[in-house]
């Protein structure tokens, strides 16, 4: 595995993979932060964060998602190069040893965005403490959705040789999951959805927010994390693993 | 030539299904931006309007500009594989012919988008209880959408011809949305091309388009670009070796 593992940052050394990765978690950070500036957010700047940032989640990770999984997978379908690592390596160890980098890759970038989040906060002067047990969680519940959906991603690029049908229907699934944020109404839409799961395992709710006062009179409170479907998670990303390992297994090559 | 050029463009993309994408993405934020204009009705009191902004938000800033970069990168795919722009560059056709080709093809696959997201627009309000449609104004945003759209696609176009790899131009595509939210926010959308499509289609500020100078400007600005992306495509095709 460990030479497999090698072999992927090899194949991958000139592709910027990770500099793409690092590209794409750059935007989501000039995108969020200049907006938490000035006024009551700094106030509320630390909740604030946990309340907004599994929203900008929901859109990003899915993407970074499919670019690096894609960037990934795309390698090996060129000139039949799968073919030629089947005959040399168990297909399910080809499967883990892809999986296990582009994993690393985007566990890395949501470290990375968290920890970016938290010296943004120190930095931009946000009152009070970080609240780290409560950032702590929040790191858990945006690293176990973007596990998820990187395998469900990962298994489609394997599979597919058009990458434009891993394309379509990550970018497809990642729209269900942020329209699923605005629809608190529809439960089973984000719980179903494996995009939804962001939305999910929020666990800060924003209450006496309104039009004229917008933050002045406004406060985030803990609403619950939602361990239940936090297993229920765990489950997907088990089955997940289980069928698409099962399935490139038995792909025509 | 050009015509022959586009029907080669079309034959390639027969029996794939890319267009199926297109035919569902816009069903998602017409089921349910309009299940959130029926939820917040009393908030959202423009009827039409609030209505097109729950249809079109998240669809023109996020998902329809990765759409089309990967509707781009597609069509440029069978080029970039296997030297096959040696073969398209000794054919007996001129090169920019070839790019206005690609920009064509995709920007009919833009404008039937369009077509249909309006067309759920309408749908959708007549379902959610609302009456008499603004056809002229849906008409305009159908139209100035398509325009605005066909800048990005340009770029795209250039990107994927310039960067054989599949996912690195929908990564551009998609930042290119993202500055496209950036520029609107600071009130410069009607000049930053990836603010282009969403800025023609009114998503979230109908007065806009109005106080910029109106819809000839707006068109200018789109013409002027296209011209430009489509002279720096044919002349990057045209510098290229076949080797």
């Amino acid at each position: 595995m460990i030479k497999l593992l090698k072999c992927e940052f090899m194949k991958t050394r000139r592709r910027y993979v990770v500099v793409t990765a690092l590209a794409v978690t750059a935007a989501m950070l000039v995108w969020i932060y200049p907006r938490h500036h000035s006024g009551d957010l700094l106030r509320l700047g630390w909740m604030a964060n946990l309340y907004e940032l599994p929203l900008i989640n929901s859109i990003f990770m899915p993407l970074l998602s499919i670019i690096v999984s894609s960037r990934l997978c795309d390698i090996e379908h060129k000139g039949a190069m799968l073919k030629q690592l089947a005959v040399t390596k168990r297909r399910g160890q080809i499967y883990d040893a892809k999986l296990l980098y582009g994993l690393a890759i985007m566990l890395f970038c949501v470290v990375l965005s968290w920890g970016a989040t938290i010296a943004f906060g120190y930095i931009a002067g946000f009152e009070g403490d970080v609240p780290i047990k409560l950032y702590l969680f929040y790191l858990l519940f945006t690293a176990a959705p973007t596990a998820a959906v990187y395998i469900f991603q990962h298994t489609l690029s394997l599979c597919f040789k058009n990458q434009a049908v891993t394309f379509f229907s990550g970018v497809i699934g990642a729209f269900l999951g942020t329209f699923s944020m605005f629809l608190p109404q529809l439960l089973w839409l984000r719980r179903t959805l494996l995009w939804g799961y962001y939305a999910v395992l929020m666990f800060v709710g924003l209450f006496d927010w309104s039009k004229e006062n917008r933050y002045q009179y406004a406060h985030f409170e803990v609403v619950g994390v939602d361990w239940s479907f936090f297993v229920v998670l765990l489950f997907i990303c088990a089955a997940l693993y289980v069928i698409g390992r099962e399935m490139f297994k038995r792909k025509e090559m | 030539m050009l015509l022959k050029l586009w029907k080669a463009e079309r034959m390639k993309l027969e029996r794939s299904p890319v267009w199926l994408a297109f035919l569902l993405m816009p069903i998602i934020p017409a089921v349910f931006g309009t299940a959130n204009y029926l939820y917040q009705k009393e908030v959202l009191t423009r009827e039409w309007l609030s209505l097109w902004t729950q249809h079109t938000l998240f669809t023109d800033y996020f998902f329809l500009p990765i759409m089309l970069g990967i509707y781009c990168a597609y069509i440029m795919r069978l080029e970039n594989a296997n030297h096959n722009w040696n073969k398209v560059f000794t054919m007996p056709v001129g090169r920019a012919s070839v790019f206005l080709a690609k920009l064509l093809t995709a920007a009919m696959m833009l404008f039937f988008s369009m077509i249909w997201i309006c067309a759920l627009f309408v749908i959708s309000g007549y379902l959610a209880g609302l009456a008499d449609p603004p056809w002229l104004t849906i008409a305009r945003w159908c139209v100035f959408g398509t325009l605005g759209g066909m800048v990005t696609v340009a770029i795209q176009i250039l990107i994927s011809m310039n960067i054989k790899s599949f996912a690195l131009p929908i990564g551009i595509s998609f930042a290119g949305g993202l500055s496209g939210l950036g520029f609107l926010a600071k009130n410069m959308g009607h000049i930053w091309p990836y603010s282009l499509m969403a800025y023609g289609m009114n998503s979230n500020a109908p007065q806009k388009i109005a106080e910029s100078g109106g819809y000839a400007r707006f068109a200018v600005v789109c013409v002027v670009y296209l011209a430009v992306f489509t002279a720096i495509g044919a002349v990057t095709a045209a510098r290229r070796d076949v080797t």
